[in-house]
């Protein structure tokens, strides 16, 4: 009896394939020509910001997509080196057993801007100096490379406040 | 059941390697889709994101996509199926009376990652994905093999299948450049390298990022929308065993089981002559042909004679015209719509009425889910 004809000589031929996923490999797409002005205003020392032209938003760092309009904010604003805290917390590192006190992570709201991001404030700084509303201003890193790590860490500065406060209670 | 209508969409042009970010190329679908509504996001009430954990390359994929999508402060939700799926979802949360207007979309990137190898993680951990000779490729082959022995078809139907899926491509805008083939001939097909005998490299559609969006509504919402929806008046689900081995791979029990409870609900009696159009989403070539078949369009193991004459399968060039997982079956879907409005320009099937659009998931399609469209405002 002659062989069918969907046998063909190459019916051994089969693929093995092994099922892998790992993070490690996983390409993670970004588009960087929508920050470039960013990364290029920070390595001039500039702070800029990504005004949405619908609900006047500013997001600092810049968020591509303004989820309130769905629309692609594209107005870029210059905003000072000032901030303030919005909340902070201290981070306990176990493992590093040079560090005598715990590190301050602080949330900023930049001046001008209408978001906040997470950062750090130097090393010798008490934790339980910082308050919320208290003003910061950024602190640039030594050779800036038009990176996020541009802006080194947040220090605190003189906050008039206090002295306001203080005059209001003496009153 | 209750009409809803399909008031909008968009199809990202897909690409092997798109120039964007997940959360471009989404926000691109979705607002893309509301201006083809001519829509305000503040218009959704609900959101259903298709997307996958693995696929994404991070847990809770869809929280990363909340702005982009269309979610900002609105009941959302995820399916980790395919982009049909998620399209029932919509469906029924608007038939549940309790939203106005559904955005679904679905969207993956496989140039992020191996696709193939990523599949075989569906597959059973202590049996089946030990063996490392079951994935994506040879369940292609013997579920090929099964068809052509059970109806004593040979490859060259199978191939001519693939080769008017390509020459469809070609006259889709919105295919895959790598797929848009004019002159590819039965033997081109025949002689291209086997990924898992006898299914050949180019039966088996490449996957492609892409990303599609598509907005729901009530039938009341739908007319005020536009004088132009697509209605959606049936659709019908059906899970399979996962076991290969459990099953009769030449045919396919749940998309049988499925398109009968579609067929049912939009009071389609002769599917043969009442649809004009299927846009099925096939794995492999042979794939398609099982389904379509087992949806009625024509009699077992004769799938072959739907290139000819019956309802135009796969006008738009089917999987092979976009594979973007997570996203196919929602891009059937409006390809199907397409056809009902009039838009599908360079492809259109004149007069068409009435048609199907399928999605699936799982090996040798174990899961399937059927729509009935229907046009006219």
């Amino acid at each position: 009896m002659p062989l069918p004809a969907y046998i063909k000589k190459d019916y051994k031929r089969t693929r093995t394939l092994h099922g892998n996923w790992y993070l490690m490999n996983y390409k993670y797409k970004f588009n960087l020509s929508r920050t470039k002005v960013f990364l290029k205003g920070l390595k001039e020392g500039h702070i800029l910001g990504l005004k949405c032209r619908s609900c006047n938003t500013v997001s600092f760092p810049p968020r591509l997509i303004c989820g309130r309009c769905l629309v692609m904010p594209d107005q870029w604003v210059r905003l000072p080196e000032t901030g303030t805290i919005a909340t902070g917390s201290a981070s306990y590192d176990t493992n590093d057993k040079n560090r005598e006190r715990p590190l301050p992570v602080i949330a900023v709201r930049q001046d001008g801007a209408d978001t906040v991001w997470l950062h750090n404030m130097p090393k010798d700084i008490d934790f339980h100096s910082i308050y919320i509303g208290m003003p910061v201003k950024a602190v640039w890193a030594k050779e800036r490379t038009g990176s996020w790590f541009d802006i080194d860490h947040y220090d605190a500065i003189e906050d008039p406040a206090i002295e306001l406060n203080k005059k209001e209670q003496e009153k | 059941m209750e009409k809803v209508g399909i008031v909008g969409y968009y199809q990202l042009k897909p690409e092997l390697d798109i120039m964007m970010s997940p959360y471009e190329a989404i926000f691109t679908a979705v607002r893309g889709a509301l201006d083809s509504a001519g829509l305000k996001r503040k218009d959704i009430t609900t959101v259903v994101t298709c997307t996958n954990d693995y696929y994404d390359g991070k847990t809770i994929s869809n929280c990363f996509k909340v702005e982009a999508g269309g979610a900002y402060m609105k009941d959302e939700t995820k399916v980790e199926l395919d982009g049909a799926h998620a399209a029932a979802y919509g469906l029924y949360r608007i038939l549940s009376g309790n939203h106005k207007l559904a955005m679904i979309y679905g969207f993956s990137t496989p140039s992020c990652y191996f696709y193939e190898p990523v599949r075989i993680l569906e597959l059973d951990p202590t049996f089946d994905r030990t063996m490392s000779v079951i994935n994506p490729y040879t369940t292609g082959g013997m579920q090929m093999r099964a068809y052509m022995k059970a109806f004593g078809v040979n490859e060259e139907d199978i191939a001519k299948v693939a080769v008017q899926n390509y020459k469809n491509c070609s006259k889709n805008s919105l295919a895959l450049p790598e797929a848009k083939k004019p002159d590819i001939s039965v033997q081109d097909v025949l002689d291209s390298e086997i990924l898992s005998s006898p299914l050949r490299r180019l039966m088996y559609p490449i996957p492609c990022d892409g990303a599609t969006a598509m907005i729901l509504a009530p039938e009341r919402q739908s007319l005020k929308i536009t004088d132009n929806p697509v209605w959606i008046t049936g659709m019908g689900q059906c899970q399979e065993t996962y076991y290969l081995g459990d099953r009769d791979l030449s045919i396919s029990v749940s998309m049988e089981k499925a398109a009968e409870k579609a067929y049912k609900r939009a009071g389609i009696n002769d599917p043969k002559s009442e649809i004009d159009v299927a846009e099925i989403f096939g794995h492999t070539s042979c794939e398609e042909l099982i389904l379509a078949e087992a949806a009625h369009l024509s009699e077992k193991g004769k799938g072959a004679i739907l290139l000819d004459s019956g309802p135009a399968l796969n006008p738009s060039g089917g999987a092979m015209s976009a594979f973007t997982p997570c996203a196919s079956g929602l891009t059937r879907l409006v390809e199907a719509a397409k056809q009902l409005r009039g838009e599908a320009d360079g492809y259109q099937i004149s007069g068409a009425k009435k048609a199907i659009a399928s999605g699936q998931v799982g090996f040798c399609a174990q899961n399937n889910i059927v729509f009935v469209l229907e046009g006219g405002g």
